[in-house]
């Protein structure tokens, strides 16, 4: 889909998501305010909505877009307006060797899966022609072979929600 | 862009009409219909004031981005059996994606005016258009578990029988109601205020930045009215004797109509009760219909018009 | 096309961002940014790993969908608890919320 419609190669569109993405991702950590990280957020997910639109996942684009920047950052953003001090706002300086060490171990971790990937390049499964998989597949499968799940989630979902109603609850 | 333009003139004649007025009249051309065109003029000759310690980046930064959102579902809209720009097969949950976008866009908005009222207005104004999303979602249900596709092209070409209004009575009634409360527009008013809250959670934009809300707000409009027609009134379908997108236009301006006529007519209502129907009795009236939906279907009493 | 070896280097480079967020930052919010961003770089391995696999399988798609409403879920009920922290320790600093007690 990309890369035909529009005269793109979808290369430069691939690096260009990657480049936002995480650039965005890692605004979001950075960010001297709250509220820029929040925002810097919204737009990593709308890159990561663009990689699942490229991998030909139409469908859980438009979801990832409706619930995590529709839904999530909302409440996010909600909870930083409710949350405000003036000592929670201090730059966000980790002490001493903290931040070197996150730094070691987030960048070991990534490294090594990037690595353990790269060497199992060949042997990875390789699909040139774009995946096929259209909606009427995906509820089909969603209800008639995992129903259990669907109805755990239900279940799930119900509880969240009570639970988060109770904890936020003010006692008047 | 015109349709907009054209829009904010017909609102402003129909509701002068109604309140036993004549509207605007002075703007040169007939009728006044160049009034928009002075409304714009005006505005951008109007001083930008950005308030203290606002935050400029957002504040200048969000209305642009409405007016892009508001215009960008428009490529999947189907004016005529082969007039859409790009036909996704996920048209509709791609409208409402972009919809579901509009609140978080307020709320930043509201906070970065740094100022109570504003704040307050977003508060209200997220509130209520959060509360309507859910309706609205629902009540599409119906419509795609009528078409059988979420595909905007195949929801109207499946009502070349029958308009899905009529099945789906129920759930065009929540729907609409769903449209007029995300828009705000009378009789949910509330963020806007006058009396209550000076002018919501845009009363801190002036000159050229209110114009853009305004045109992304009217874009919302517009766009949601030719949702409703896609949804339910059959999109481009009706006698030869008209191209197909006249109709499709033709069906949208009595939707707008609609939307726009209750503004002049009916009180506002109060924000807690408006969430409150939101959330407990129009939900419980879309998946009713939803339900209804599902027993049509299943005997296949609605074969006639081949669902 | 990009192979699938470039997008799991991606998700593995969001997924050492989001630890690295989640281990040294102490705002809580910021924590649950991270948090999200992990839970994002996994959802974009599953649907690489979906769209390179032959035949595509469309149980992937049907992982991700769960995915995004786990976390979302997950994502509200922790806002919810830092508010509830927030109303007793007046901070939502981690080093602070270090008490069961209250």
């Amino acid at each position: 889909m990309v890369g035909i419609a529009l005269e793109i190669p979808p290369d430069v569109t691939f690096v260009i998501l990657t480049t936002i993405t995480l650039l965005a991702a890692i605004l979001a950590l950075q960010a001297k305010e709250l509220i820029y990280g929040a925002v810097a957020l919204a737009i990593s997910f709308i890159g990561i909505a663009g990689f699942f639109v490229f991998l030909d996942a139409p469908y859980l684009a438009m979801l990832q877009i409706a619930v995590y920047v529709g839904a999530v950052v909302v409440l996010i953003l909600f909870t930083i307006m409710l949350v405000r001090r003036e000592e929670v706002e201090p730059a966000e300086r980790p002490e001493g060797g903290e931040g070197a060490v996150g730094l070691w171990i987030a960048g070991l971790l990534a490294v090594s899966i990037a690595g353990v990937a790269a060497l199992a390049g060949p042997n990875l499964p390789q699909s040139i022609q774009p995946a096929d998989l259209p909606i009427s597949q995906l509820g089909p499968v969603l209800a008639g072979d995992y129903p259990v799940p669907l109805i755990i989630l239900a279940l799930l979902l119900s509880a969240a929600l009570l639970g988060a109603l109770v904890l936020a609850k003010v006692d008047r | 862009m015109i349709v907009v333009m054209f829009l904010t003139w017909y609102e402003r004649k129909l509701l002068a009409r109604i309140q036993l007025r004549i509207g605007p009249l002075y703007a040169g051309g007939p009728g006044g219909i160049l009034q928009p065109i002075a409304d714009g003029v005006k505005l951008i000759f109007k001083e930008v004031m950005i308030p203290y310690k606002a935050d400029k980046p957002l504040f200048l930064g969000i209305p642009l981005m409405l007016v892009f959102l508001g215009a960008l579902p428009f490529a999947v809209i189907p004016f005529g059996q082969h007039w859409v720009i790009a036909n996704l097969d996920v048209g509709l949950v791609f409208v409402f994606a972009m919809a579901s976008l509009f609140p978080s866009m307020i709320l930043i908005f509201a906070w970065a005016s740094n100022s109570k009222y504003p704040f307050l207005g977003g508060l209200r104004s997220l509130f209520q258009q959060v509360a309507y999303e859910i309706p609205m979602w629902i009540s599409a249900l119906s419509v795609v578990m009528l078409a059988g596709s979420l595909d905007l092209v195949d929801i109207v070409n499946a009502q070349q029988k029958i308009w899905f209004i009529i099945p789906s009575l129920l759930s065009f009634i929540v729907f609409f109601i769903a449209t007029m409360a995300e828009l705000e527009r009378l009789p949910f008013d509330l963020p806007e205020a006058e009396p209550e809250l000076v002018a919501g959670w845009f009363t801190e934009s002036s000159g050229a930045i209110f114009m853009v809300i305004f045109l992304a707000l009217y874009m919302k409009l517009y766009l949601m009215s030719s949702l409703i027609t896609v949804l339910f009134l059959g999109g481009w379908w009706g006698p030869a004797f008209l191209p197909q997108p006249v109709w499709f236009i033709m069906k949208t301006l009595v939707v707008a109509t609609f939307i726009i006529i209750p503004r002049g007519v009916y009180p506002r209502l109060r924000v807690d009760l408006l969430i409150k129907i939101g959330w407990t009795r129009l939900l419980v009236i879309a998946i009713a219909n939803v339900f209804l939906t599902v027993i049509l279907l299943n005997t296949g009493v609605l074969a006639a018009w081949g669902i | 096309m990009p192979t699938l070896v470039s997008f799991i280097i991606v998700s593995a480079a969001l997924l050492g961002i989001g630890i690295y967020g989640l281990s040294v930052k102490r705002n809580a919010i910021r924590i649950l940014f991270a948090v999200e961003l992990i839970v994002n770089a996994a959802n974009l391995n599953f649907v690489a790993f979906t769209r390179y696999m032959n035949p595509p399988q469309v149980s992937g798609q049907v992982i991700v969908f769960y995915s995004i409403a786990a976390a979302a879920m997950e994502a509200a009920v922790g806002l919810a608890l830092i508010l509830v922290a927030f109303r007793l320790n007046s901070s939502i600093d981690v080093r602070k919320l270090n008490k069961l007690k209250g």
